[in-house]
């Protein structure tokens, strides 16, 4: 045999799909018992400087996007298509000559038996429909063919499983928009605009949260569609689709009104996410950052700030002030507190939930779940389809009735077995 | 309605437990009856645990499968449901005395949780939940008995030696399809958790697949079933290859479900 032809035999063996499947289901818990998307401080201050140094090297800090990984799911790609296409031929002559009697009437079967007085019953008791052969004395049945393609649809789902999982990720486009109801932006570099038209929190009696529900508009800005618009309420498990994406009630936060005033005389008025700078109009090197808010709030000692609930009983911002991008102070205000810095008083108000809207453009989901359907099917089929074929001949003392299910050993015997024994003692 | 069910669950256990016992007594006194007696036991004990779920779910509004507490006792559910038909089935109980330890220890880890009925986050609260988590339930049920039966499969040599367990454990060969058709259960219901889980996960996450650690756990698990399958079709591999290889997938079950949640972080941190 020619070093090509090996080559051949054993990219498209079963042997080497084993391999591959070990070798993934190790890289795989390797790959999970390191935190993924790391940078070297972080990993050098979890493990050690060498073992940082290995993780990256290795590509181990986002395994699997790695070169390694996807070539070992290559490699499983090529082996399963290569398997499923040599076997094609071999699987349809099977298909066929298995409902053909004429190839196994006289082969010896599993299991045979002699002596037997009424076929039909067996066959009934083994839930077969037997016909009768032409040109001899004889009955044939097959059951369950379709078994035969069981692994053969089970390895085309997961070939399409793999194909639509690694499409999306190579052409998905995600984008996240946040803001209070009123908020308007553009979604990323598309040429839509997303509108909050709403945002409700749903709450139990208990205070607990059952459901955050936004109510979105998104425009179309391109020339072809201007002024068309389609909208949409999402809510958590409850996505929309809207010009081909995926709009997802991602999470929530708070957001205040941050009131700044110059020298007595309103300045400045904007919502602040928390999280988010609001620049002094006219000073820009002034910056005021909403670090969070509590709505709340309790202050523990040794612990700090945090909030005692969801409900807006006893409200608290805690800010920063930059200057020239250093902080120059940071603090907890209450509602009717003021914060002076020169000339400037700041206030916050209206505390509201804010909504983040994740949104998602990912053509080839369908496919994978395609493909992961159609592994399903293969799966149902070659587990429990299992292909089985019985015959009867005329002999001279009554019948002799043989059976064949590949699959079924020791339990198809024991089964034939029955039929026949609840028959002829 | 959760008090009704808090006294099922003792008795449950206690059921569980003389089952057991049962089991024991059967493999030590090689008394038939005695086998006879623990699958009654068992049974009941079936019977009472499956109200048990039912009073749970009635008393919480919902699916009970939703916590640290309410998984535990379904799994133990499960592992005795699926070895309960096994043992019938296939006329197998030492099947079932090699299976009660396992079930017991999971419905012990069950006692120890808390049995607190909380609300559900609303990323919860979505029908596929129910899909995946009771489709998990079979799996890991039916992985439990291949579990098992790998081990009788390793063991067997050495049990030979008595001519009681000759007689009641089958050949290599006819243990070696048992193990099979506990393996495409599993398999099978595994493949439907992982597809109604990226379903929900991509409701509920915009994602389907994010290789969050349980994910991957379970993707593990059912890389080392299929390579099971495959291992078995092989002339020679047959056997005590493949029972290590069913050992070994519960072992990536069992990590899958309490190591995943004590040792990585993720998403699944709930439950
Ligand atoms: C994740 C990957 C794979 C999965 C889930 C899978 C699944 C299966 C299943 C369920 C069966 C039926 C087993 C049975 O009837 O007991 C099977 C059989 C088989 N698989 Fe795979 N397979 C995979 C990869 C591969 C690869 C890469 C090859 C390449 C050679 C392969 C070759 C075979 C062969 C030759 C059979 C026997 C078919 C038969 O008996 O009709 N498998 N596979």
């Amino acid at each position: 045999m020619t070093t090509f032809k090996k080559l051949w035999r054993f990219l498209s063996s079963m042997k080497f799909a084993i391999i591959l499947l070990v070798i993934l289901a190790v890289a795989c818990s390797l790959a999970s018992l390191v935190t993924q998307g790391q940078d070297y401080a972080w990993y050098a201050q979890r493990y050690s400087e060498r073992t940082a140094a290995l993780i990256l090297a290795l590509g181990l800090d986002d395994a699997f996007h790695s070169v390694w990984f996807i070539a070992i799911t290559a490699f499983l790609c090529i082996n399963l298509l290569l398997c499923n296409v040599l076997r094609l031929p071999g699987l349809i002559r099977r298909t066929k000559s298995e409902s053909d009697p004429a190839k196994v009437l006289d082969a010896a079967g599993d299991i045979s038996v002699e002596n037997v007085r009424d076929p039909e019953s067996v066959f009934k008791r083994l839930g077969m429909k037997p016909i009768k052969v032409e040109g001899r004395e004889a009955y044939f049945a097959a059951k369950h063919r379709a078994g035969l393609w069981g692994a053969w649809v089970c390895h085309l789902g997961i070939l399409l499983l793999i194909l639509g999982f690694g499409l999306g990720q190579a052409t998905q486009k995600q984008y996240a928009v946040y803001g209070v109801p009123g908020t308007s932006k553009p979604i990323g570099d598309t040429e839509y605009a997303l509108t909050i038209d709403d945002f409700r929190v749903g709450l139990r009696e208990d205070d607990t949260v059952e459901q955050y529900t936004a109510d979105i508009t998104v425009r179309d800005l391109s020339e072809k569609g201007i002024g068309s618009s389609e909208s949409a309420s999402i809510s958590v498990n409850h996505p929309a689709t809207l010009y081909g994406m995926k709009f997802y009630q991602n999470s929530t936060g708070w957001a205040a009104t941050v009131h700044i005033t110059k020298d007595g005389k309103p300045l400045q008025e904007e919502v602040l996410c928390a999280g988010e700078y609001l620049l002094v109009k006219d000073k820009p090197e002034l910056a005021i950052y909403l670090s969070a808010f509590y709505p709340d709030y309790v202050m523990t000692p040794g612990v700090g700030p945090s909030t005692a609930s969801g409900a807006l009983n006893n409200p608290a911002y805690l800010y920063q002030v930059y200057y020239q991008e250093q902080v120059l102070g940071m603090n907890i205000l209450m509602p009717e507190e003021e914060l002076t810095i020169d000339e400037y008083t700041v206030t916050f108000s209206d505390p509201q939930n804010y909504t983040l809207i994740q949104i998602k453009r990912d053509r080839f989901t369908p496919l994978a779940l395609a493909g992961g359907l159609i592994t399903l099917l293969g799966l149902i089929l070659a587990l429990y389809l299992q292909p089985a074929r019985v015959w009867a001949i005329r002999t001279e003392n009554g019948w002799t009735i043989r059976g064949q299910c590949r699959k079924g050993g020791a339990l198809f015997r024991e089964r034939f077995m029955k039929a026949i024994q609840t028959e002829e003692v | 309605m959760l008090q009704v069910e808090n006294t099922l669950f003792t008795i449950v256990m206690l059921l569980y437990f003389a089952a057991m016992i049962c089991y024991f007594l059967f493999i030590a006194v090689k008394k038939d009856g005695m086998a006879k007696t623990a699958i009654i036991l068992q049974s009941a004990g079936l019977v009472l645990h499956t109200a048990a779920l039912v009073c749970r779910g009635i008393g919480a509004g919902r699916l009970p499968l939703t916590n640290q507490y309410e998984f535990a006792t379904a799994f133990a559910w499960g592992l005795s449901l699926v070895s309960l038909i096994f043992v019938i089935r296939f006329k197998f109980p030492v099947l079932g005395a090699f299976a009660a330890p396992v079930t017991f220890l999971v419905i012990g880890y069950a006692a120890m949780q808390s049995k607190e009925v909380k609300e559900l986050m609303p990323a919860l609260r979505s029908n596929w939940l129910g899909f995946h988590v009771s489709t998990a339930i079979i799996a890991y049920g039916a992985f439990g008995v291949s579990f098992v039966l790998g081990i009788i499969f390793l063991l067997r040599d050495r049990m030979r030696a008595s001519g009681f367990l000759d007689s009641h454990i089958p050949d290599k060969e006819k243990l070696d399809i048992i193990s099979y058709r506990s393996v495409s259960l599993g398999l099978l219901f595994l493949s439907f958790t992982i597809i109604t889980g990226a379903i929900w996960a991509e409701r509920a996450w915009g994602s389907y697949w994010s290789w969050d650690p349980k994910e991957t756990w379970s993707l593990v698990t059912w890389i080392i079933y299929a390579a099971y399958l495959h291992l078995r079709i092989r002339r020679g591999w047959q056997g005590k290859a493949a029972a290590i290889f069913a050992v070994a997938g519960f072992i990536c079950v069992m990590f899958t479900y309490i190591g995943v949640n004590t040792f990585l972080p993720g998403v699944h941190s709930y439950a």
